[in-house]
């Protein structure tokens, strides 16, 4: 197990720059996700860390050493791929045991890794199989065996539920993170699903347009958003994200009829300033009789049984959603008054930087 | 009154149309009375038909025509005037003493052949996959003008056969551009269609020289539908290059390389024009191949022996039967 540290990781391809100076530590143990959606960098800068990339400058040290000029096969990684990578012709056994044949183990002791592997992700029984005879699901598994037996400093996961359908992978996530409890080892993880993200991660790099956005826990990053990227990114269903001005002192405008809103800016902003209010589907709640709040017309509604989902509409404003407790009565078309708490409202300023509170 | 140029332009294309559409009119009318008479699911037999009657014509005839030459004797050209010898024919190429030894058998110029073409094929198709395999592997790596160096390889695909043989004949000849340069760096004249060991060396040679570029093709298509993350899974599992290429490429590479391999055999056995139009099969009966056995006992030779070629024919049919079959096996294990 190690530490990786990045330091001003860039990487071009010709005149196109798609990772621009990323600076990261991970620490020893530590299973952190890069998310952010598709060309955000996010693989680019997992295969750089492979070493199946070139850096184009910047520095991947592991365990202090600088590794950034050694290829992938000298780093002691290990790596699980999106398409898992398997090799077709070989079976299972002799996918898990390739890697120990070229680091020249002798047989007893690659038979041991292998079998230790395979019990513990439940593979015993298909050690004979080639990978064509496999569900997706064991493919996975073999996958991550073959990472295991190498015993590797850090492991590497591209995307890898992204081939898994939607059931196996929570079933799969689960396994993993229960794998990680297990091994203990320095994991980094892409994915472009927050919610795998959000249940897996330590620590979570929210990555856009090759920048690192934001760094934190998944509740850092759900309860503190650093800006509008980040806001919008986590959370699911995403945060309503309301165009307001600043009105007077601790209150906003939004839409176009100006509602008035309360919120709990402190930043110096005068009136008249542009601002984003946002707000969590699950933080709204429904205003009760005479209180004030954020009129909206309900367009749809999505019974689940434990919880509902409004979908509405107010003049000049994005379509607002909001997570209801329980099974609603309201309808289509039914006119409700929202109120959004100051505790869980986040304000974001013209540049899409989040503003302090009182 | 103007004409602009779009509507000139739909004049031409309507002028160009008419004949069409009456050509389409004409041969709608009886389609769809027969469609009507047996049905469309039938049709499809009435579209293959013309095909067929050509294929029938020019294939199934002359070989329902050879196999009864195969089985008559005498000079006569018609099938009516030859009289029936049963085997004879294929008794008298088989009538050997040893059949590795080809100055035991009756039909000496026969086994020659056969012993010639299985010497050519056998170092041709070793050869032809090793020199195919290196080149598709070069041709699929990052080099520069990788586009050029692939057309390169494959251009002489394009030439005729006796083309490319009279070209290196030209080359290779006593007086060849070979020799002039032999002898303007000191050397003496080396005369490689007298030496029976140099003729098969320059058969085999040029015949690798003018289809290598095909098989390189077949080998490069495999190679590159390997997945390209085996590798990079392969170098994060820290494998030496050699031993990707013979634990990934070669097992993955395999089902093409069985196809190249029985359709060089194949090739290798129907072996004629370039080595007749090279070496005219000698020196003496050096580069004699079993094809031009059955030529020039058919055709070349003074009395001409129809019976006896066809008979030699039908036996080369055989083995290209096989060869064939083996093919196909290749081919659909190949796609499962």
């Amino acid at each position: 197990m190690a530490q990786l540290t990045l330091s001003g990781i860039t990487k071009s391809f010709g005149t196109t720059t798609v990772i621009h100076g990323v600076d990261l530590k991970v620490e020893d143990g530590e299973f952190v996700v890069f998310v952010g959606p598709s060309g955000c960098g996010k693989s680019t800068l997992l295969r750089i860390i492979a070493g199946l990339e070139e850096v184009t400058s910047g520095m991947i040290a592991i365990d202090g050493e600088d590794v950034s000029r050694l290829p992938a096969s000298e780093r002691g990684l290990a790596m699980v791929f999106q398409s898992y990578a398997l090799y077709p012709h070989m079976s299972v056994y002799k996918n898990m045991a390739f890697a120990l044949e070229n680091m020249g183990l002798k047989t007893p002791d690659i038979d041991q890794r292998v079998r230790r592997a395979a019990t513990m992700l439940r593979l015993t029984d298909y050690l004979d199989r080639k990978p064509k005879a496999l569900s997706g699901g064991q493919r996975q598994r073999v996958a991550i065996g073959r990472a295991i037996v190498r015993d590797p400093k850090i492991f590497l996961f591209d995307e890898p539920l992204s081939n898994l359908d939607a059931e196996l992978r929570v079933a799969t996530r689960k396994e993993l993170a229960g794998l990680h409890a297990e091994l203990g080892g320095t994991m980094i993880y892409v994915t472009h699903d927050q919610v795998e993200a959000m249940t897996l991660a330590d620590r979570i790099v929210v990555l856009q347009g090759g920048r690192i956005e934001q760094i934190g826990t998944p509740l850092d990053l759900y309860n503190a958003p650093d800006n509008l990227f980040v806001a919008g990114f986590i959370g699911s269903p995403r945060m309503n994200l309301l165009p307001a001005r600043i009105s007077g002192p601790g209150t906003v405008a939004v839409g176009e009829d100006g509602q008035v809103v309360e919120t709990g800016i402190v930043a110096p902003l005068k009136p008249g300033a542009t601002v984003t209010l946002g707000i969590r589907p699950e933080h709204i709640a429904l205003a009760k009789n005479g209180e004030a709040g954020l009129t909206m017309t309900i367009d749809l509604v999505e019974r689940l049984g434990g919880e509902s989902y409004l979908y509405g509409s107010a003049p000049g404003l994005p379509q607002i959603t909001v997570r209801l407790d329980g099974q609603t009565s309201h309808g289509r078309g039914d006119s409700v008054t929202i109120r959004l708490p100051i505790a869980h409202q986040h304000v974001f300023n013209e540049a899409g930087k989040a503003m302090g509170r009182q | 009154m103007a004409t602009s140029p779009s509507t000139e332009r739909r004049t031409a294309a309507g002028l160009l149309w008419t004949p069409f559409a009456a050509l389409i009119k004409l041969i709608d009318l009886p389609m769809r009375a027969v469609q009507r008479l047996i049905g469309e699911r039938r049709m499809a037999y009435v579209f293959l038909l013309p095909n067929l009657l050509f294929f029938s014509l020019f294939v199934f005839v002359p070989l329902i025509v050879n196999v009864v030459f195969s089985v008559t004797g005498g000079a006569a050209l018609f099938p009516s005037e030859r009289p029936f010898v049963g085997t004879g024919q294929y008794a008298y190429l088989f009538d050997c003493g040893s059949f590795l030894d080809p100055n035991s058998c009756r039909e000496d110029h026969f086994w020659r052949g056969v012993a010639n073409t299985a010497r050519f094929t056998l170092f041709q198709v070793v050869a032809m996959v090793l020199f195919s395999l290196v080149t598709a592997v070069v041709l699929n790596m990052r080099i520069k003008a990788r586009g050029f160096f692939r057309a390169v390889y494959f251009f002489p695909v394009l030439l005729s056969p006796v083309v490319v043989a009279l070209t290196w004949k030209w080359i290779l000849q006593r007086d060849g551009l070979l020799n002039a340069g032999i002898t303007a760096l000191g050397g003496e004249r080396i005369l490689f269609f007298v030496d029976p060991s140099w003729a098969m060396f320059w058969a085999v040679f040029v015949s690798i020289w003018a289809h290598m570029g095909f098989y390189t093709l077949i080998l490069l298509a495999g190679l590159q539908a390997i997945p390209a993350d085996l590798y990079e899974a392969a170098e994060m599992d820290a494998t030496p290059r050699w031993r990707a290429f013979w634990c990934i490429t070669l097992p993955l590479l395999w089902p093409n390389m069985v196809v190249v391999i029985v359709l060089a055999l194949i090739k290798g056995v129907q072996t004629f024009d370039e080595v007749f139009v090279l070496t005219g099969g000698g020196p003496g009966t050096a580069t004699l191949m079993v094809v031009q056995y059955i030529y020039e006992t058919a055709f070349s030779n003074q009395v001409q022996n129809f019976g006896l070629a066809a008979a030699a024919s039908v036996v080369l049919g055989v083995v290209l039967f096989t060869l064939t079959l083996a093919q196909l096996a290749a081919s659909r294990r190949k796609d499962a």
